[in-house]
């Protein structure tokens, strides 16, 4: 067995390809803002980045509580990107997770608010209403052969208006404010155990949605690669029909896998929300964590752990983009960012054959020519 | 009634178009999720231009110029599909993706930008206003309201169901669709014909884009997208089985339904009903996902799509 | 001087890692039959690619009627008047015969189509060498012979005088091969210029006026045929002297270990059973083989034996037990090792390791799998001995991504998968298809040694050679039906193409 070298290492590869995306993302950002206001491009950029830290010179604890907040907001779009990369490893794309995490958000405030249930109930709550959510695109897709995008869609704008509709509800809307009422003042008892709030600055927000979270990343890690049902899932996601061939319930999986991604995406909207850091308001477009768990999935590598650094980078540029001077920018131009990102993770195979360019691994089914050659020289030294 | 007709038509106009555009997209090999982005793009070049165009612009320059450069911005933002998905063989859902939420991302940015230049810093919102554009669309028969868009998507209907029978281009197209390899052994570029499918589904969906905001309202916030329409374009097309004709009836079924959101407070019988307005607003995509559910069993869609096409490899 | 339409001198063409083609030289006289011999991977495939400007080769130049020419892309191969009958058809399915006929040189007024003269065209060359063709049918819907006659079109619509027949019996019966080579012959005649590529060598003695030899992207030779023997050109291919038949004894059945009774699985692209009333048994050991030409039903009937496909009616018995409504996995568990035709769509997960392939049916067992957790280190163990065991060779042994393995050695690892598992049956569909005569004669003798340990063994083959060779049993179906039963020792070739034709069937309804 050989020794591959250091850049031949699918993980370096990754991670490199993944550097490239976000720095090139970056520059395209900036190219942005300079088109917008020339004058404050530096100056605007540098806002981005500097983001929170700049926060270090007033004090080392002020620091601290907004990175605790930064953490904390950072949770459902890791989350989410785990829920995607999960159902990616075993080829479907599940773009419902925005629906399943939307249907998250109205488990977790509804139980929480008016039905004052406590904390673990209603994280249950919005775990069980994502897998649900996911069970139903899985349904379809399993026995009636319907598109996972397509479904996880529908069901995105259905989940959405049942959203409104429920959280709507007098219980749960200060109708003067239109937005959900805070859970600390209704029911104190829904909202996550603290963690760590001494050292993150008292911030009121951290909780143990934070290591769960990790603790998530890692559980997802150890079934792909060491479990039977993780080996099953790949299998499908790499080729289905040898699946089903080595006797896989091909059905099973879909729906189970899409059950565990949706259950794990209503995690993410119950760990956020039940932090009382934000409120729900009335919406028109479908949250769009969903999709930037999209991004920071495949910015992550597809990986469990990737996901995680992705998920802080993305969200630093989210927030960055509030740093923004709004005389000459909005904070939109974040989000412009990470959609550029996006778009660029699709060159990620193409960067990966630029690295792999002296000596590659042909990555191609009909190579044939090519390995059958190689299959005679074999036989030469057999002869 | 007269009402449930107008928006029926009018919605039919979007949804025929754009999904004929992903058929064309489909057809030539290449999944376009991006429909939506595309219709974005599209509907923001239409909405500027025609807040832009001076007031005393006849009506044939508004029309014209509108849907030119609708037309026009739906297919550049289809060059960003075509190049990552034939040249780069990216991922083609997830380019689709990518481009939606760029299109929305940089609409709102555009638009607040153009908004904060015109008002002079007063104005941060991502709205346009267009009463006077949307006005020039629109003209009468009897008590019917009707708009130059509907004659355009019947002109366009009637166009893309002869390109795709009868002409040796059209020929070409589906050929890549379904065997590239085969079209390449007669010397035919394939990669040059998806490009074409999905510059044709740029063109579509672009005007698509600016029929959708035009449809209903006279201003538009370009942060909340399409609405999904872009996706209940392409069950459209999944249900008309990517051919055109029957594409253009399914997207009649489905713009009925979409229209019942919009009128059902003006039907007696559906306002007294007690449900929310909320829920008819979900109708499109409840009854989408049914009829798919009823449909995809057996659809046949083109053999090829999704996959890139490689030259060396046979 | 030698009146060459086409020469192809000092060829190379390298792949990463490898050379395709080694300083080849191929010279085609004006309307000659020319064949070019080679195993598969001896590197016909793309020096014909390159003839048709699909690769570009490194070094070498091609020269038509003596002046240097590029061939760049098939437009180029086209203009020459070089044509090509792939080897796996290059048709549109859902296109009907014309479109595809026309496809890429359609005539055409302001890039509307215009038919008429293209069928006008097209009919009065089914006449003329008697390729006859429904224009308006689709693909789908006729004959695999009726599809090669659309590609015979294809080259001829387009005044194609150099044509090139990449392995184009494969797919037919004897008679449609007889056929097939009086077409050559006619177009030979009328002055067309033919490369037959092929390795199978009665062809070539019958057909071809000389023959270029290839062997492991070399040049060998060319001879005349009309002064050579099938023995020297075999020698010539492989390099050292073939056998031709398997070495086996007579075989001893026993117990009878599958039954299948009035088997009928429904169609999926139309209204008839594609599967209709197929009843047999097999015995433990011996080797029953269904033969019959591609498309007639087998696909559908191993996927119902294996589970693969939904059947309609009938009854599967599998020693002793019924497992007609069994799951594959209860199959997969009870007695049946499945070798199956398309080993990248269904035996292998490319993109796994190959130790990991290893254990595809079994990785539940509690012999790999520990409370859902997979025993890496009992899976290597085990991938480690069957990869001995069979000789499969990889890259980075255990932990070679399949993907990057030769056909040959894919195969084998199936193989060794399959023959490993506890079992009484052994389902191989095609088990060589696509290997190159050592794996053959590998296989062919695994699957004799699994008869003679006392194995079922039911084989499914578009090959006769391997049919005739190694069958104790010979089933042949048409159309979904088993149309008769032969005994390969008493059988002729001409009598196995009627049965495969259906022009021929024996009334063996409940014969049992």
């Amino acid at each position: 067995m050989e020794k591959t070298s250091f850049f031949k290492r699918p993980a370096v590869q990754t991670l490199l390809a993944s550097i490239l995306c976000a720095v090139l993302g970056i520059i395209i950002g900036y190219i942005i803002l300079l088109f917008m206001n020339a004058e404050h491009a530096g100056e605007g950029m540098a806002a981005i980045l500097t983001n929170f830290f700049k926060y270090r010179i007033a004090s080392q604890t002020t620091l601290m509580k907004y990175m605790g907040s930064f953490l904390v907001k950072s949770v459902p779009v890791i989350l989410c990107a785990e829920a995607i990369l999960f159902a990616y490893k075993a080829g479907l794309f599940n773009i419902g997770v925005a629906g399943q995490y939307t249907v998250g958000i109205i488990a977790s405030l509804y139980t929480s608010l008016a039905l004052g249930w406590n904390w673990f109930l209603c994280l249950i709550a919005a775990i069980v209403a994502g897998a649900v959510w996911g069970l139903i695109a899985g349904f379809f897709k399993a026995y009636c052969n319907v598109n996972e995008v397509i479904a996880g869609i529908m069901l995105n704008w259905i989940g959405l208006y049942i959203c409104n509709i429920i959280l709507g509800l007098p219980s749960c809307m200060n109708q003067s404010k239109s937005e959900t009422y805070d859970i600390k003042d209704v029911n104190p008892a829904g909202l996550l155990p603290a963690f760590m709030r001494e050292f993150f600055g008292k911030n009121e927000y951290m909780t143990i949605a934070i290591p769960i979270t990790v603790i998530v990343a890692i559980v997802i890690l150890v079934v792909l690669n060491k479990t039977t049902f993780g080996y099953e899932l790949k299998a499908t996601g790499h080729n289905k029909e040898a699946a089903k061939y080595s006797g896989m319930n091909a059905k099973r999986n879909i729906i189970l896998t899409l059950v565990i991604s949706g259950a794990i995406a209503g995690m993410a909207a119950g760990l956020y929300y039940l932090t009382g850091i934000e409120h729900f308001k009335i919406a028109s477009s479908v949250p769009g964590m969903g999709f930037n768990g999209i991004a920071v999935a495949f910015l992550g590598g597809l990986h469990p752990i990737g996901a995680i650094i992705a998920g802080l980078f993305v969200e630093y540029i989210t927030l960055g983009g509030q740093y923004l001077n709004t005389n000459y920018y909005n904070p939109q131009v974040a989000d412009l960012m990470i959609s550029i990102i996006i778009y660029l993770c699709g060159f990620v195979l193409f960067f990966r054959t630029i690295l792999n360019r002296p000596g590659k691994v042909t990555v191609n089914a009909n190579a044939e020519p090519a390995t059958n050659t190689t299959d005679n020289k074999d036989k030469e030294k057999e002869v | 009634m007269l009402l449930l007709i107008q928006y029926t038509l009018i919605f039919s106009a979007v949804l025929i178009l754009v999904a004929l555009g992903g058929m064309f997209s489909e057809r030539s090999g290449i999944i376009n999720l991006g429909l939506e982005g595309i219709m974005v793009f599209g509907a923001m070049a239409g909405a500027m231009v025609m807040v832009l165009l001076p007031a005393d612009a006849s009506r044939p320059t508004i029309i014209i110029l509108t849907l030119l450069a609708a037309a026009a911005a739906g297919m550049l933002s289809s060059l960003l599909i075509a190049v990552a998905c034939i040249n780069f063989k990216a991922d083609q859902t997830l380019i689709g993706t990518a481009l939606n939420m760029l299109a929305t991302a940089s609409a709102t940015v555009i638009v607040k930008g153009f908004n904060t230049a015109r008002s002079g810093g007063t104005d941060f919102s991502a709205k346009l206003d267009y009463v006077r554009g949307h006005n020039a669309f629109m003209f009468t028969i009897g008590k019917l309201q009707l708009s130059w868009f509907i004659v355009v998507a019947a002109i366009l209907l009637v166009c893309a169901i002869i390109f795709f029978y009868k002409t040796k281009l059209a020929l070409r197209i589906r050929a890549c669709g379904e065997h590239p390899q085969a079209a390449d052994s007669v010397g035919i570029n394939v990669y040059a014909m998806r490009y074409i499918g999905v510059l044709m589904s740029g063109f579509l969906g672009g005007l698509g884009g600016i029929i959708y905001i035009c449809a209903a309202n006279s201003t538009w916030h370009f942060d909340y997208g399409v609405a999904g329409a872009g996706f209940l374009a392409l069950a459209v097309m999944i249900f008309g089985q990517w051919k055109p004709e029957r594409i253009a009836w399914s997207a009649v079924l489905f713009a009925l339904f979409r229209s019942l959101s919009n009128v059902y407070m003006g039907i007696g019988f559906l306002h007294a009903l007690p449900i929310s307005g909320t829920v008819y607003n979900m109708f499109p995509y409840i009854v989408s996902l049914i009829v798919l559910a009823f449909t995809s069993q057996n659809s046949r869609a083109p053999k090829a799509e999704g996959i890139p096409y490689d030259k060396g490899a046979r | 001087m030698e009146d060459y339409v086409i020469e192809m001198l000092h060829i190379t063409k390298e792949f990463p890692g490898i050379i395709a083609n080694d300083d080849i030289t191929l010279q085609l006289k004006r309307g000659e039959i020319h064949a070019l011999l080679g195993e598969n991977g001896a590197g016909k495939s793309t020096l014909m690619s390159v003839l048709f400007g699909l690769y570009t080769p490194e070094k070498g130049v091609i020269k038509k009627d003596g002046k240097e020419v590029k061939i760049n892309n098939p437009n180029d191969a086209t203009d020459l008047g070089i044509g090509m009958v792939h080897q796996h058809f290059m048709l549109v399915d859902i296109f009907t015969v014309l479109d595809n006929i026309i496809l890429g040189s359609e005539p055409s007024k302001f890039g509307f189509l215009t038919k008429a003269d293209a069928r006008k065209k097209v009919l009065d060359l089914s006449n003329k060498y008697n390729l006859k063709v429904d224009p308006d049918a689709l693909i789908e819907d006729i004959t695999v012979g009726m599809q090669q006659r659309v590609e015979i079109l294809k080259m001829l619509y387009r005044d194609n005088d150099i044509l090139i027949f990449d392995e184009p019996t494969a797919v037919l019966t004897p008679q449609e091969i007889d056929e097939l080579m009086k077409i050559m012959k006619d177009l030979a005649a009328e002055g067309k210029s033919i490369l037959f590529i092929t390795h199978k060598l009665n062809e070539i003695m019958e057909v071809a006026d000389r023959c270029s030899i290839l062997r492991k992207g070399k040049y060998i030779g060319t001879v005349d045929v009309k002064n050579t023997t099938k023995e020297e050109l075999s020698s010539m291919m492989v390099g050292r002297n073939v056998k031709f038949a398997v070495d086996k004894v007579e075989a001893k059945p026993t117990d009878e270990v599958l039954k299948v009774e009035n088997v009928c699985v429904k169609s999926k692209l139309h209204s008839n059973d594609s599967v209709h009333n197929v009843s047999f048994n097999v015995r433990a050991g011996e080797i029953v083989c269904i033969a019959g030409i591609d498309g007639n039903g087998q696909t559908e009937f191993v996927g119902a034996l294996t589970g693969l496909d939904d059947i309609s009616s009938g009854k599967i018995t599998l020693c002793g037990e019924d497992i007609t409504k069994k799951s594959i996995r209860y199959k997969n568990t009870h007695g049946m090792s499945h070798i199956p035709e398309d080993r990248h769509k269904h035996g292998l997960v490319l993109d796994y390791s190959l130790e990991e392939n290893m254990i595809l049916q079994r990785y539940f067992e509690p012999a790999f799998n520990n409370k859902g957790i997979i025993k890496k280190a009992e899976m290597r163990k085990y991938s480690d001995r069957l990869t001995k065991a069979f000789d499969v060779r990889s890259g980075q042994g255990p932990r070679t991504i399949v993907r990057s393995m030769s056909g040959g050695n894919q195969q084998k690892a199936i193989v060794a998968r399959e023959m490993d598992r506890q079992h009484e049956l052994l389902v191989a569909v095609q088990p060589t298809r696509g290997l190159d005569v050592g794996a053959i004669e590998y296989i062919h003798k695994e699957i004799v040694k699994e008869r003679d340990a006392g194995k079922a063994i039911l084989l499914v083959s578009l090959e006769l050679d391997e049919v005739m060779n190694l069958s104790d049993r010979i089933l042949v179906m048409y159309e979904g039906e088993i149309v008769g039963e032969v005994d390969p020792k008493t059988t002729t070739l001409q009598e196995l193409g009627l049965y495969m034709s259906g022009a021929k069937r024996d009334n063996r309804k409940e014969a049992k």
